[in-house]
C-alpha cells in the first residue's frame, strides 16, 4: 500500500520536475550599457600646443586680425567694476578668482603683443606655454603638477616602454573660469537581487 | 584472510538488505525522506547549471543558509563527544550502550555538513583542488584547509569507531581495546577541534568585527553542547517508541544534565557578548544593532533573533526547574532549545557578519525558494542515513543480526512491529 | 515503485540539461597557475584564445604577463579632488570585462558628508543631477592591493595569490568559489559571479591577460588587479585614464623619481584605509596639503 502510494508519488514528482515549475530566480532587469563617452579618457580641452602638433587651423587664434598692432585693446567695466566682455569675444565667461578680482584681460595676455602671454614679471610667453604662466600665480598647484601630484598624466608611467604625456592646465580648466563645471555623475551600482538599490544612509552635512 | 573479508562482505550485506526492510511507517518515513531528498537535488540541479544566481545571496551578503546549517551541524557532529566522555572517562553505566547512536548521529552530521559546504561552492567541479598530492592545500594559512581536515578526520574516526565496534557485537566477540580505546579519546579532542576551527573560519576575519571576536569560540561550543545532545535526547526516545532497545530514563536525565549546565553557559557568553556590544558603543556596533534592533530600517533578522533568546531562555528555565526531569517538559526544552540554537548560530551568527558590508552599505538577504529546497534536501539525506544507521545498528546492538543467525533469520519489519507493540505497552 | 524513483531521481537531473557553458577535459584538468611550465601556458593561451573567439566572435590576444623586476606598484588618490563623477568605475568595467547584467564593478564610489570617515554614513547610490554636491566629498574604494591580504591567507587552494609587484591576483581557472575570501575582504573589493557574467561583443576588450581580463566562468571570483593586462605593460590602468580630474596616481614606488614616490614624500597627509587592521594597503588617500 505504501510502496503503491510511494510509486504514484514519485510519478507525480517525476511529471513535476520535467513540467520545471519553480526555483529560478524572477527574470532579472536587463542593466542597460552605459553611454561610450563615459568611458572616453581624453580631457575635455585641447591646448594650443595639441592643436599646433595635431596640425589644426589655427586662425582663431589670429589676434591681429582684428586688432590693431602697436594700439592696446581697451577695457571697459560697468558701474560694479564687472568686466564688460566686447560681442566679438562674447563666448568667454570671466570667472577666474574669487569675487571677480581677477577681471583684467593683461593680467594674462600681453598688451603689447595679444598673440603671446604675460606674467607679472614680465616675460612674454608662447601661448603654447601657458602653463609657466598659471604657475607664475599658482604657485604650491604648480609644484604639485610639476612633480605630478596634481593634473592628469596618460599613457605610460613607465617611460621606458612609451611615453606619458603629462597634460596641461588648460587641458582641463579653461583659463577664464578655471573652476570645474559640475558633470552629471554616471551610473550608479545595482545590487544582484531585488530592487537593484543598494541601500544608503544619506546624511546631511549639516548633522555634524 | 579470505575468509575474513568474506565474513566482512556478508556483514555489509546483511546490513545493506536490513535498511531495506521495516513496516509501513519505516517505509512511509524514508519515502517521505527520499521525496524531499529529490526536491533538493532537483534544485541543486538548478543552481548547478545557472549558478549561485538561483539563491538569495549576493556579493554583499556572500554567504547564507548554507553556511548557517553548516555550522550548526559542525555542533551536533561535535557534541556526540558529550556522551562519549562520561561513559569513557567517569564509566557512566547507564549511557555505555547508547553512546553509539551518539556517534552515528555525529556521522550523519558531519556527512550533512560536507554536503552543506560543497553545494556551496561556486566551482564543485573542482573539488580536487583542494586534495593535497593532486591540488593544492593552503594548510597551514587557511582555516578553511584546516577545516576540510579536520571535519574528514572525524568522519573518519567516528566511521572507525561505529563500524569497529558494531562488527564486533556482530561477531558477538569482545572489540580489543587499544584498536579502539585510542581512537575514541582521540575523537574527543577532536570533536573539539572541528568545533573551534569551525569558530575560528569566522573569528580570524579583522575585516569582519562581528566575528572578529573571540567569545565566539566558546559560545560556538557551548551551542553545541546543548543543541547536540538535545538532538540526542529525542532521537533517542524515537529509538525507544520504535524499537524494544532498552534505553532507561536515567540515560535521558543524564544528559538532560550536560543540556541544562550547556544551555546555562550558553546564554551566560550570550548576555556577554552583547553587554560588550552595547555598552561600548562603537562604530562595531552596526551588526549587532542590525541583529538585535535593526538598522537604518532595516530589520530583517529581529524577529528570529528575539525568538531565538526566549526560545532559549524559556528552554534554559524549563532545565533548571525539576519539570524537566519528566520527559514531556524535557522534550519541549530540547525543542526549544534546538530551534533556538539553530537560528542563534545560524542565520544569527552568519547573516550579521555581513551587514553592513564592510563599506556600509546595507543588503539584506532572504534564502530564496530554491536555497531551501536545497537545505530540505541536505537534512533529509542526513535524517535518511541517520534512520539507516539505526536500523543496521539496532538489530545488531540487540544480537537479533549476528554472525550466529546468519543465512537463518533476517530481522524483518515484523520484528519491527512487534517490539514496537511490546514497547508501546511497557 | 524502484523505477518509478529511479524515474523520478533522473527526471529532478533535467536542469543539468541548460547549461550554457559546460566544463570541457582540458578545462577541468588543467593545472595550477604556477606549476604551468612555458610550453603549457602556451598551450593554455591558445585554448583561451579559441574559446573567446568562439563565444564573442572576437579574436583576442591573451598574454601571460609577468611582474616585473624592481618594481612594486602603489596606487594614490587625491580625495581632495575627486568629484564622484563614477568614469573611473564604467571605464575599469570596460577594460576589465566584467558583466554587465548581472553587474560586476571593482570600484565603488562613496559620496561621504563632510566631517567624517565613518563608511556607514557614505551613500553608495548617489544619482544627484550635478556632481560634486556641496558638503560632501567622494571616496572611490577598490581593492587596496595589501601588503598583508586577508584573502590570500584564506583561500583554501592558493588561488589567490600576491605578485612580487604587489598585485594579488586570481588563476580563475583553480578558484572553487568558496567565497571565503569575499568574506575576508575589509574593502568589499572582491566580487563572484553567481552566473555566467554576460559582455555585448561589441564591448569586449581583446587585449587581455590571463590574470587579468580575460572573461571569467561562473562561479569564481574576480577582482581589481590594477590592470595587469596594462600595467605590466608599462601603462596607466584605465580608472587612472579617464579621471577627468586627475584625483588617480599610480607608478613604481621602488623608483624614487617616480610621480607616486614624490607624491608620498612630499604630501604632508596621506592615509591607508582601515589602517587599524593591519593589512597595510599599496593604496592611499591624499590631500592637497
Amino acid at each position: 500500500m505504501v510502496l503503491t502510494g510511494l510509486a504514484v508519488v514519485f510519478i507525480g514528482l517525476a511529471a513535476a520536475f520535467l513540467s520545471d515549475s519553480w526555483g529560478y530566480p524572477a527574470p532579472r532587469v536587463k542593466i542597460p550599457l552605459v553611454d561610450k563617452a563615459i568611458l572616453d579618457p581624453t580631457t575635455v580641452r585641447r591646448t594650443y600646443a595639441d592643436l599646433i602638433s595635431a596640425k589644426e587651423d589655427l586662425s582663431d587664434f589670429d589676434c591681429y586680425a582684428c586688432h590693431e598692432k602697436g594700439q592696446p585693446p581697451p577695457l571697459r567695466y560697468d558701474e560694479n567694476h564687472k568686466l564688460l566682455i566686447p560681442e566679438e569675444h562674447v563666448n568667454i565667461v570671466m570667472g577666474h578668482g574669487s569675487h571677480g578680482r581677477n577681471n583684467n584681460c593683461f593680467n594674462c595676455h600681453n598688451e603689447t603683443n595679444l598673440t603671446t602671454l604675460q606674467p607679472r614679471d614680465g616675460r612674454e610667453l608662447k601661448l603654447e606655454n601657458s602653463t609657466e604662466l598659471c604657475g607664475s600665480c599658482h604657485g604650491p598647484t604648480y609644484r604639485d603638477w610639476d612633480s605630478g601630484a596634481h593634473g592628469r598624466s596618460n599613457g605610460y608611467w613607465n617611460t621606458k616602454l612609451g611615453p606619458a604625456v603629462k597634460k596641461d592646465c588648460v587641458n582641463c580648466h579653461n583659463p577664464h573660469s578655471p573652476r570645474f563645471p559640475g558633470r552629471k555623475p554616471a551610473p550608479g551600482p545595482h545590487t544582484l537581487h531585488g530592487t537593484g538599490e543598494v541601500t544608503h544612509t544619506p546624511e546631511s552635512p549639516s548633522t555634524h | 584472510m579470505i575468509t575474513a573479508a568474506r565474513n566482512y562482505l556478508v556483514f555489509l550485506r546483511r546490513c545493506a538488505r536490513v535498511a531495506f526492510v521495516g513496516d509501513w511507517r519505516y517505509y512511509s518515513w524514508m519515502g517521505v525522506l527520499t521525496v524531499i531528498i529529490l526536491l533538493g537535488l532537483n534544485a541543486y540541479a538548478k543552481q548547478f547549471a545557472h549558478g549561485l544566481i538561483v539563491t538569495g545571496m549576493s556579493d554583499e551578503v556572500s554567504w547564507g543558509v548554507y553556511i548557517a546549517n553548516f555550522t550548526f551541524l559542525v555542533g551536533v557532529a561535535a557534541a556526540a563527544v558529550m556522551m562519549v566522555i562520561p561513559v569513557y572517562i567517569y564509566d557512566n553505566e547507564e549511557l555505555h550502550d547508547l553512546v553509539i547512536f551518539g556517534e552515528l548521529l555525529a556521522v550523519a552530521a558531519i556527512i550533512m555538513c560536507l554536503m552543506f559546504v560543497t553545494v556551496d561552492l561556486g566551482r564543485p567541479d573542482r573539488f580536487w583542488h583542494l586534495i593535497p598530492g593532486l591540488g593544492q592545500m593552503n594548510f597551514p594559512a587557511s582555516m578553511l584547509s584546516w577545516d576540510v581536515i579536520v571535519l574528514n578526520g572525524y568522519l573518519l574516526l567516528n566511521v572507525h569507531i561505529c563500524g569497529y565496534l558494531l562488527y564486533c557485537r556482530y561477531q558477538n566477540r569482545k572489540p580489543t581495546k587499544w584498536f579502539y580505546i585510542p581512537f575514541v579519546f582521540s575523537a574527543i579532542i577532536w570533536a573539539v577541534s572541528i568545533h573551534t576551527v569551525t569558530a575560528f573560519l569566522y573569528v580570524g576575519l579583522g575585516g569582519r568585527p562581528f566575528w572578529n571576536a573571540s567569545i565566539v569560540g566558546p559560545r560556538f561550543l557551548a551551542s553545541a553542547f546543548t543543541a547536540g545532545p538535545a538532538i540526542i535526547i529525542l532521537a533517542l526516545q524515537i529509538i525507544r517508541s520504535t524499537t524494544h532497545y532498552r534505553i532507561t530514563d536515567k540515560a535521558l536525565l543524564t544528559l538532560r544534565g550536560i543540556v541544562q549546565v550547556s544551555m546555562i553557559i550558553n546564554v551566560f557568553l550570550l548576555v556577554c557578548e552583547v553587554f560588550k556590544e552595547f555598552y561600548s558603543g562603537n562604530l562595531h556596533v552596526a551588526s549587532a544593532k542590525y541583529l538585535f534592533l535593526g538598522l537604518h530600517g532595516h530589520h530583517a533578522l529581529v524577529p528570529w533573533i528575539w525568538s531565538a533568546i526566549t526560545f532559549n531562555l524559556i528552554a534554559m528555565v524549563l532545565l533548571v526547574l525539576p519539570v524537566s526531569r519528566g520527559l514531556r517538559y524535557l522534550n519541549v526544552a530540547c525543542v526549544l532549545s534546538i530551534v533556538g540554537i539553530w537560528i542563534e548560530k545560524g542565520m544569527g551568527l552568519v547573516i550579521p557578519g555581513f551587514i553592513p558590508t564592510p563599506l556600509g552599505a546595507i543588503v539584506e538577504y532572504t534564502p530564496s525558494l530554491n536555497e531551501t529546497l536545497v537545505c530540505f534536501g541536505i537534512w533529509a539525506f542526513g535524517l535518511l542515513c541517520y534512520t539507516i544507521f539505526l536500523r543496521m545498528s539496532v538489530p545488531i546492538l540487540q544480537g537479533r543480526l549476528s554472525k550466529a543467525n546468519e543465512g537463518i533469520s533476517e530481522p524483518g519489519p515484523n520484528d519491527v512491529v512487534a517490539e514496537t507493540s511490546v514497547t508501546s505497552h511497557s | 515503485m524502484l523505477a518509478t524513483g529511479l524515474a523520478a531521481v533522473a527526471a529532478s537531473l533535467k536542469p543539468l540539461f541548460e547549461m550554457e557553458d559546460i566544463t570541457s577535459a582540458q578545462q577541468f584538468m588543467q593545472k595550477y597557475y604556477k606549476e604551468l611550465t612555458p610550453e603549457d601556458m602556451a598551450k593554455v593561451l591558445q585554448r583561451i584564445e579559441g574559446e573567446v573567439e568562439k563565444e564573442y566572435g572576437v579574436r583576442p590576444h591573451v598574454r601571460d604577463l609577468r611582474p616585473m623586476d624592481g618594481v612594486e606598484f602603489v596606487y594614490a588618490l587625491n580625495l581632495s579632488r575627486c568629484i564622484g563623477c563614477r568614469k573611473c568605475v564604467h571605464a575599469c568595467v570596460a577594460e576589465n570585462n566584467q558583466s554587465r547584467s548581472p553587474e560586476i564593478q571593482y570600484i565603488r564610489v562613496l559620496k561621504m558628508p563632510h566631517g567624517t570617515f565613518d563608511l556607514e554614513k557614505g551613500d553608495h547610490n548617489y544619482a544627484s543631477e550635478q556632481v560634486p554636491e556641496k558638503g560632501f566629498f567622494y571616496m572611490p574604494v577598490q581593492c587596496q592591493q595589501c601588503h598583508n591580504p586577508p584573502c590570500v591567507k584564506v583561500c583554501p587552494v592558493n588561488a589567490t595569490w600576491q605578485e612580487t609587484d604587489g598585485i594579488t591576483v586570481i588563476d580563475y581557472n583553480w578558484c572553487i568559489g568558496c567565497r571565503y575570501c569575499e568574506a575576508a575582504c575589509p574593502y568589499w573589493a572582491r566580487r563572484f559571479n553567481f552566473t555566467k557574467p554576460s559582455i555585448p561583443a561589441e564591448r569586449l576588450n581583446p587585449n587581455m591577460s590571463y590574470l587579468g581580463n580575460r572573461p571569467r566562468s561562473q562561479g569564481v571570483m574576480e577582482k581589481c588587479h590594477f590592470c595587469v593586462q596594462r600595467t605590466r605593460a608599462g601603462r596607466y590602468p584605465a580608472c587612472l585614464e579617464v579621471c577627468p580630474t586627475g584625483s588617480r596616481k599610480f607608478g613604481n614606488i621602488l623608483d624614487p623619481n617616480s610621480e607616486i614616490s614624490q607624491i608620498l614624500r612630499t604630501k604632508r597627509v596621506f592615509m591607508q584605509l582601515k589602517e587599524d587592521i593591519g593589512t597595510n594597503p599599496r593604496f592611499f588617500y591624499y590631500f592637497d596639503v
